[in-house]
């Protein structure tokens, strides 16, 4: 999944970079949250990859903005779990059928590491509300 | 833009040394490292691309990333799959243990050699 360009015309500054990174890379992990509402396979990949991009920005741009620090660990909290998941689905992809115990194990951990996803994601929503407000 | 600039070096400098680091001594902790550098970098350089223009490295990070792919998928499977079998059917997960155990070594030793063709310093 390719990444969303940002628009960086007219930027002058560090803070004005840091804004629109900011501001592009929460809109692309806001649109591909459905995918973790959905639960399958491609929806939560896409989101995992959009919510890695956002940490990634945000851990790079603590040395501009301390206050960013708090949100990039809960992501990056979140992000373990989905990948996690996504070993789990690949795992499955390849597991022989003689193994059904070994499969329901998996299956269960799966459905609760993205339950844990989906939590944190409801929390990380209402800190990004506040820092989608600062960086606009 | 003095503050990108800096950053930009640094993180092709980190990038650079866990490439050496991995192809002298190829190791899971090495590649981690190595794959968490590229994707590091070249996630700055999608954000950045609008005024730092290095689209040729950013597509060099972004092979360098596909051809550790295959050793980090059979490690992870790997361990995922020694730690959750159930122990009832450990005997039927024998064949593909080994068959993954012979993919990790395997892709680790072929993203040794295509890291080893590849420099990220300028």
């Amino acid at each position: 999944m390719k990444p969303q360009r940002v628009d960086l015309r007219g930027v002058g500054n560090v803070d004005e970079l840091v804004d629109r990174v900011l501001q592009t890379r929460l809109r692309e992990a806001h649109a591909l949250a459905s995918g973790l509402a959905r639960r399958d396979k491609q929806g939560l990949h896409d989101f995992r990859i959009a919510c890695k991009r956002l940490r990634y920005a945000l851990e790079r741009f603590q040395t501009v903005d301390p206050s960013l620090e708090a949100i990039a660990e809960r992501l990056a909290a979140l992000q373990d779990a989905l990948g996690e998941a996504h070993d789990r689905d690949v795992l499955l992809t390849i597991l022989p059928p003689t193994m059904p115990e070994t499969e329901r194990r998996l299956q269960r951990e799966r459905t609760e590491l993205v339950d844990r996803a989906d939590a944190l994601w409801r929390e990380l929503e209402q800190m990004m509300q506040a820092l989608d407000s600062h960086h606009t | 833009m003095k503050w990108l600039e800096k950053t930009i070096a640094c993180e092709r400098r980190a990038l650079e040394r866990a490439r050496k680091r991995f192809v002298t001594k190829p190791s899971e902790k090495r590649l981690h490292d190595v794959r968490t550098k590229g994707r590091r970098f070249r996630s700055l350089l999608e954000d950045v691309a609008g005024i730092a223009k290095s689209e040729r490295l950013r597509r060099r990070v972004k092979r360098a990333a596909a051809a550790t792919d295959a050793a980090r998928d059979a490690t992870i499977i790997l361990r995922l799959l020694e730690t959750s079998v159930d122990a009832a059917e450990a005997e039927l997960a024998k064949p593909l243990l080994e068959r993954l155990r012979e993919q990790e070594q395997l892709a680790t030793r072929e993203a040794s050699s295509a890291l080893r063709r590849m420099r990220f310093t300028p």
